[in-house]
């Protein structure tokens, strides 16, 4: 049984706001490696991995020796296709994701929990919701855009080791 | 014959032509139009959020269930209280237009109606179904 989390409250975080099908989102900036333009991402199938079907990763990105697959975040908040201009390379994982664009930095103190309401998918896409300047702006979790079985079997369609740290995550 | 112990409190409100009922102690208050905040998701039935007190509240678009996918959801709202398990959330039901509180007696419901029409009122010449919402939203959570 899920387990209701309080609101998080007192600690304030940094987010990055980006949209993405004319909706806002945040993210936490500390998740966020880079955030740069589209330039210098290569079609996926250019890089040898079409077989594997994972459509929501659509590029693949290479950047100081490491490989990031890239993922279309309307594809991945089941949105129409829209006109992707930056992306959000994130710590920790070879995973990158492809916006609309990038808004300012802000703090948020509160999270609200997702209501209960919401059972789907997006249970896993946000770790709750904020209040900014008066609107509702889910809070991502960076982690479902691409998991880990998801990555270990990209990473072998690109004949990458699943612990090749140097090729496939950023160091 | 109907006797006064057979009445009970009900909420009766208007979506498209036809009017609802709730049972009363499921609803909190109506509230005035509020402006409804949307974002992706993947739940059957929820339109979105509303910001009230500083709190946030998920919205029911009941009208999709109730009168078909085409209808259009209503631009007020009822507070209604759901359970899950051993907690409740308040939700806002769009509904469209004011709502009446109403001693009334229910009667089983007849003929071939969805299971989350839990009963039946009588007014005049109106018929008015009782929805059950944890029915409600478990049908369409199941769909």
């Amino acid at each position: 049984m899920r387990q209701r989390q309080p609101k998080h409250q007192g600690a304030r975080e940094a987010v990055i706001l980006f949209t993405v099908g004319g909706f806002k989102f945040a993210i936490a900036a500390n998740a966020v490696r880079e955030v740069r333009g589209i330039e210098g991402l290569e079609p996926r199938a250019a890089a040898g991995a079409a077989p594997v079907r994972i459509p929501k990763v659509t590029y693949t990105l290479e950047r100081n020796g490491a490989v990031y697959f890239v993922v279309d975040a309307a594809r991945h908040f089941h949105l129409l296709p829209s006109k992707a201009a930056r992306v959000l390379v994130l710590h920790n994982d070879p995973v990158a994701v492809l916006t609309d664009s990038t808004d300012r930095i802000m703090e948020i103190s509160t999270l609200h929990e997702l209501p209960l309401a919401f059972t789907g998918d997006e249970r896993a896409w946000y770790r709750g919701l904020a209040i900014m300047n008066g609107d509702v702006v889910p809070v991502v979790n960076h982690h479902a855009f691409l998991g880990k079985s998801e990555q270990s079997v990209l990473k072998s369609a690109l004949n990458i080791p699943a612990t090749d740290n140097r090729r496939a995550v950023a160091v | 014959m109907t006797t006064v112990s057979d009445e009970k409190s009900f909420v009766l409100f208007p979506l498209g032509n036809k009017r609802f009922a709730l049972h009363a102690e499921t609803v909190s208050e109506l509230a005035i139009p509020d402006r409804l905040q949307q974002f992706p998701h993947c739940s059957p039935l929820q339109a979105g959020v509303l910001v009230r007190r500083g709190k946030i509240m998920p919205v029911c678009d009941a009208a999709k269930a109730l009168l078909g996918p085409e209808a259009k959801p209503g631009k007020f709202y009822l507070i209604a209280n759901r359970r899950f398990g051993s907690r409740q959330e308040k939700t806002a039901i769009s509904v469209s237009g004011e709502c009446e509180l109403a001693s009334l007696a229910p009667v089983a419901p007849t003929g071939k109606l969805p299971k989350y029409i839990t009963g039946l009122l009588t007014i005049g010449s109106e018929i008015i179904e009782i929805v059950d919402l944890e029915k409600l939203f478990s049908t369409e959570d199941a769909a």
